[in-house]
């Protein structure tokens, strides 16, 4: 029996909505935006999720990192709190002695960030703020680097040895071919001993850019810091993808040890990583999100508002279909029906949109927007949600009416 | 259903509506007491505010009574829910209003079916039987046609169907003439007292001393309370509406030209009920379906000019 009622209300509903067009498209075009601009920011989001996610599937799953800082738990903190590559890290050479003894453990490699400026003789480059990057051996294996020329830095290798991200090197050198050549950092001097080819990976589990670093040793980079480490990040790479979260609690442990209790670093292994790294990231797109949030509850407003009106011009018939049997609930679930036809229409349009918008940006963006379940029945989800919510007191407000007074009402 | 022992339909006791409080205080009624029983037409006279609108709103169960008593077919109406109320005047009441209430943007067979929605039947079922009705009033060539495209009269058939549409157990007209000129009136009245001939209930509110012709019993109102009522006075089968239009009486010729026209079948069990309430009632029935059946004609040949 309901399901009879619920076709007789979907088809007055159209009817309804049919015979205001122009109102009803307006409307649904509000909701259309506010799906829209969330659909876009959602798939966007995701694309670079998926970007890192796809780094960390290469790397067969057995990398985990270790962070400077106490982990972010608090939602509105992360949005407040933005991480600074370069402030005192909590890591220390200790702690990666420390690592070093785990079991399982393949490959562990320190990345100890420095933004400075970087100078070669060559006259066409530019004195630009670059990172550098002290790191060891490890490295290259654990991030899957691959040499354009020369070779990757060795335990053998000179204390001023560096390789550049080619990118760097075509900024300081005007080429990629720069083996051999030299440039400072704060008046050191280093040789280039190897070119990285490009990644182009600006978003990665390591928040460094290769293709725009210089890599040191890491007791080089110490150099610059009264020879005391400043590491932002350990990466480690376990024997095997199973091992990797037992070698990554071990890490936990032996750092809460040399920490002395003090929870100041934090621990994340294999799918965790993947997790957008750029807190500045998160935090535009956390924004975005709410931005579009608004322009959904305007929709909603919008939907609002035409169902109020439409509840005022069919005062009469409401009184009608009260006198011939309605009741109440049958009142709410007729004007209900009619705001969620218009959401879920401004829903289904809105999601295309903002697929459309998404891969547009996508072309101008290091990363490609995702088609997923998930950002579809968000979607969804949320164009229905501003139907019921904003259709709701339009339907209690049209059952709520005297049925006398309403057949007294004339046009 | 439920026929009670005496087929008492309605039977209100002590009725009162309030309406404002403090100073604005007022009762459009002031103890209304009526016993209505199945197959009664029954007409309710009385000056402008003396309460009968009120009275039939409460009826309707549009509106509840302030105090007093109401039993609808043996059953206290006034406590129910207000979802349960409308569930009731899905089923049992079926009502005619003087600016007819159709609703404007569905066509007659839409509205004449809009309320067995209500009862959870399908679309088909429900156009089907709203065309069968349709068709008893001889509004079958209507059925597409939107509210505005009919003349008074014919709105108010169609309405007069739509209330019949779900075989209800009373009837409720208020003013049903009240928008239309005299003839058109006439044809509305002797579709009542047809339907009343087939053994309905109707309660009709009117201004007009004329129409209480067709009534079998006159109730009078006057500052919300009933101050007379024939049933008093005579027996409910009084041949009052024996005879309702003097000048009106169909000739002859009329009547057998008219003999392959449509006809209103009362069903079964409606003349089940009429024959072991009232036989008398019966040959009325018969005389009445006659004299409808010469002004539908007479409506048709008006409306092919």
């Amino acid at each position: 029996m309901r399901n009879l009622l619920f076709a007789h209300h979907l088809e007055n509903a159209f009817e309804s909505l049919l015979s205001h067009r122009l109102r009803t498209l307006l409307t649904v075009l509000g909701v259309t935006i506010g799906v829209a601009s969330v659909t876009a920011i959602l798939s966007l989001t995701e694309g670079a999720t998926k970007l890192v996610q796809d780094q960390v599937d290469q790397l067969s799953g057995n990398v985990g990192v270790i962070r400077s800082g106490a982990e972010i738990t608090n939602e509105a903190e992360s949005l407040t709190r933005t991480q600074t590559n370069y402030a005192t890290a909590t890591l220390t050479e200790d702690d990666l002695a420390a690592l070093e003894e785990l079991p399982h453990l393949e490959a562990i490699a320190p990345l100890m960030n420095i933004r400075t400026t970087l100078k070669s003789n060559d006259p066409g480059s530019t004195s630009k703020s670059h990172l550098v990057v002290g790191t060891t051996p490890d490295l290259a294996k654990i991030n899957n680097l691959t040499l354009g020329s020369g070779q990757f830095m060795d335990e053998i290798s000179n204390a001023n040895a560096a390789v550049l991200g080619e990118q760097l090197s075509v900024d300081l050198f005007g080429t990629e071919q720069s083996i051999g050549k030299t440039f400072t950092i704060r008046d050191q001097t280093f040789t280039v001993i190897g070119v990285l080819n490009m990644t182009n990976q600006p978003v990665n589990f390591s928040s460094i850019d290769f293709d725009n670093s210089a890599l040191i040793s890491l007791e080089s980079a110490k150099s610059f810091t009264q020879n005391i480490a400043q590491i932002q990040q350990i990466n480690l790479r376990a024997d095997s993808p199973s091992n990797i979260t037992p070698m990554m609690q071990a890490a936990e442990e032996a750092l809460l040890t040399t920490h002395k209790g003090e929870r100041d670093f934090t621990v994340l292994a294999s799918d965790a990583i993947a997790e957008p790294t750029s807190q500045l990231f998160r935090t535009l797109a956390a924004l975005s999100t709410i931005i579009a949030g608004i322009s959904l509850v305007v929709g909603g407003i919008g939907i609002m508002n035409i169902m109020l009106v439409s509840v005022a011009e069919r005062t009469r018939e409401i009184g009608i279909r009260k006198s011939v049997g309605a009741s109440n609930r049958h009142i709410i679930w007729q004007y209900i029906i009619e705001s969620l036809a218009i959401s879920i229409t401004g829903g289904v349009l809105g999601y295309l949109l903002g697929l459309f918008a998404a891969f547009l940006l996508g072309m101008v963006l290091p990363f490609t927007p995702q088609l997923s379940f998930e950002v579809a029945g968000i979607a969804l989800g949320l164009a229905l949600l501003t139907g019921v919510i904003f259709g709701l007191y339009p339907a209690i407000k049209a059952a709520r009416k005297d049925p006398i007074m309403s057949l007294r009402q004339t046009h | 259903m439920a026929q009670t022992k005496n087929n008492t339909v309605i039977q209100l006791k002590d009725l009162k509506k309030r309406f404002g409080i403090g100073d604005a205080e007022h009762y459009a009624l002031r103890g209304i007491d009526l016993t209505i029983k199945k197959g009664e037409f029954v007409a309710i006279m009385g000056p402008s505010g003396c309460g009968k609108t009120t009275l039939l709103n409460i009826l309707g169960l549009l509106d509840r009574a302030s105090d007093g008593e109401y039993l609808l077919d043996g059953r206290s109406v006034e406590d129910l829910s207000s979802h349960k109320q409308a569930a009731i005047r899905s089923k049992n009441i079926g009502i005619i209003f003087q600016n007819f209430n159709l609703v404007p943007r569905m066509s007659v067979i839409e509205n004449v079916a809009l309320p067995l929605t209500y009862k959870g039947m399908s679309k088909t079922k429900r156009l089907t039987r709203a065309s069968e009705v349709l068709k008893a009033f001889h509004l079958s060539e209507r059925e597409y046609y939107m509210p505005w495209q009919l003349s008074g009269g014919q709105t108010q058939r169609v309405a007069i169907a739509r209330a019949l549409v779900n075989e209800p157990s009373i009837i409720l007209a208020d003013e049903p003439t009240g928008n239309l000129d005299s003839k058109a009136s006439h044809i509305i009245m002797e579709e009542l007292s047809d339907l009343h001939a087939q053994g309905n209930t109707i309660i009709m509110v009117t201004h007009n001393p004329n129409l209480t012709a067709y009534a079998s019993r006159v109730i009078h109102m006057a500052d919300g309370r009933i101050e007379s009522d024939t049933s008093q006075h005579k027996a409910p089968s009084a041949p009052v509406y024996g005879r309702p239009l003097g000048g009106k009486k169909p000739k002859a010729d009329e009547e057998t030209e008219d003999s392959s026209a449509p006809t209103t079948q009362p069903t079964d069990a409606v003349l089940e009920s009429t024959k072991s309430i009232q036989p008398v009632r019966r040959s009325m029935a018969k005389t009445r379906v006659r004299v409808k059946k010469v002004k539908i004609k007479n409506v048709r040949k008006r409306d092919r000019k």
